[in-house]
């Protein structure tokens, strides 16, 4: 068999993944280029967008089987196997373990009203969810667009990866692309639902938490959530799991390794995967857009619900509570409760509502995880 | 599901929300008195049990910084001497446990 020259350049060519991409790819491999640049330069949620950008270019090649599952003897792919841990529900946990093991809970513990303002910050999950079934959606798909307005990304990717698997990349860079967007989405929320006066609330230094507390608290959360409603043991289980570790004293290598080398594999994992299931012809839908609209309004909603809380909690004080620290009841740790720390500093420059606002944002980990419990018991098995 | 039923949904969802989170609240609320109690019968306890106390010691003026017992110290010379202790030990600030300072004559 003899070959020309033109002949093998042909056979290159058809070899080559530029003779089969197609343009829903192209968009991909541009968006994710995006990503990259939102990731790198300016610095939204790079840990997390990093990876996901990566995941979705290799995802958007054409014929690398990345993605394929094993046939016959073939093994699949790479990324086949590095998604069984979404699949499966496994990262999600394991990313909490590594946020227990991180959080303090000790400005919770110190006033446990702020659970009140973390349970209403959860209002624009629902709100979104009633906005998704409006539009059409199924409920799994509708609960998985609305845990967005939780603003929490592992529980909004462990809810979707188990009820709404085909909107997972679009749910998972909604969630984080508008976590990093908190400091341009809540301030004018806060300053329109809240007078100059309430802003310029001073509010009383929190009491010191003893050791005691802070290893019984675990404990007692893990025992009451878990037996209240059961589907929420993978994230409450996980998250206080980390916690003891961190209070606990007696086991700082556990605790240094879920706080540092274990979230960070997880991170590489999850991230990769969520991004390598953005294919073109899955995300590139009118959908993807109505999802990233509705994920805005969840969060939104959330805030309105967390401030207008603080706001009532203000008011039966007597005053005692800056309604600010309401809005960092969405999760989003620490970034909402440093939000409220700007906005009070900006109404009373000698306001120090930081370690207030982090007991309603620990208190939002908790909700969120609590609605996503919710929904999975409700249309998991579906 | 119609969008009636979503409301209904949602508002039994958030409900379930608040029960939970208030429970906690309640739960953490209970807990912390209680072992607050247990804490300070322990405190006082060890204190009846303490040592009695020198003379110089009971008649030195009731200034503290924290748990830090100063006598005849003022807060800034304190500061001073925890800051060298720390320094020339290479022990750092947090690690180290001050319980008292007293002026010698």
């Amino acid at each position: 068999m003899t070959y020309s020259l033109t002949d093998i350049i042909v056979k290159i060519w058809e070899m080559s993944g530029f003779a089969t991409i197609t343009w829903q790819q192209l968009v991909m491999i541009i968006i994710s280029c995006v990503l990259f640049y939102l990731a790198i330069v300016k610095e939204f949620e790079p840990l997390l967008l990093l990876p996901i950008a990566f995941g979705m270019l290799l995802a958007n090649f054409p014929m690398t089987d990345l993605l394929a599952g094993p046939s016959g003897d073939q093994a699949g792919g790479l990324l086949y196997y590095l998604y069984q841990g979404i699949e499966l529900g496994i990262y999600p946990p394991l990313i909490f373990l590594g946020v227990g093991a991180m959080t303090d809970f000790g400005p919770l513990i110190a006033r446990p009203s702020s659970l009140f303002l973390g349970a209403a910050a959860q209002m624009g999950i629902y709100a979104a969810f009633m906005l998704a079934i409006a539009l059409g959606f199924n409920p799994g798909e509708a609960a998985a667009i609305g845990i967005i307005g939780g603003a929490d990304g592992p529980t909004a990717i462990w809810l979707t990866s188990k009820l709404a698997q085909d909107l997972l990349p679009a749910i998972a860079i909604a969630a984080y692309s508008y976590m990093a967007l908190i400091p341009m989405i809540q301030p004018p929320i806060m300053r329109l639902l809240t007078t100059k006066k309430e802003r310029e609330i001073k509010m009383e230094q929190l009491r010191e938490v003893s050791k005691l507390e802070k290893i019984a608290f675990p404990i007692i959360v893990t025992i009451l959530c878990i037996l209240l409603l059961p589907s929420v043991a993978p994230l409450i289980g996980m998250l206080m799991l980390g916690n003891l570790f961190r209070e606990a004293g007696v086991v700082d290598r556990l605790s240094k390794t879920a706080q540092n080398e274990l979230i960070n594999i997880v991170t590489i994992f999850i991230g990769l995967t969520v991004g390598s299931k953005a294919v073109g012809e899955n995300f590139l839908k009118p959908e993807t857009l109505m999802i990233i609209g509705l994920g805005l309004l969840a969060f939104m909603f959330s805030t309105v619900g967390g401030v207008l809380l603080g706001k009532l909690m203000c008011w039966l004080s007597g005053g005692k509570i800056n309604p600010l620290i309401g809005s960092a009841g969405v999760s989003a740790v620490p970034m909402a409760a440093r939000v409220s720390q700007v906005e009070g500093q900006k109404a009373n420059p000698g306001n120090f509502l930081l370690m207030h606002a982090m007991g309603p944002n620990v208190a939002g980990v908790i909700g969120s995880a609590v609605a996503a419990g919710i929904f999975y018991a409700l249309f998991g098995g579906n | 599901m119609s969008f009636y039923e979503s409301v209904i949904l949602s508002v039994f969802g958030l409900g379930v929300v608040f029960v939970v989170l208030i429970s906690l609240s309640a739960i953490i609320g209970i807990q912390s008195r209680i072992l607050n109690a247990f804490t300070r019968k322990k405190e006082t306890d060890n204190e009846d049990t303490a040592p009695v106390q020198s003379a110089d010691e009971n008649n030195a003026p009731d200034i503290s910084a924290g748990e830090l017992r100063l006598y005849d110290v003022d807060e800034k010379t304190a500061a001073m001497i925890m800051a060298i202790v720390s320094d020339e030990t290479k022990i750092p600030l947090s690690e180290l446990r001050f319980k008292s300072i007293k002026a010698l004559d």
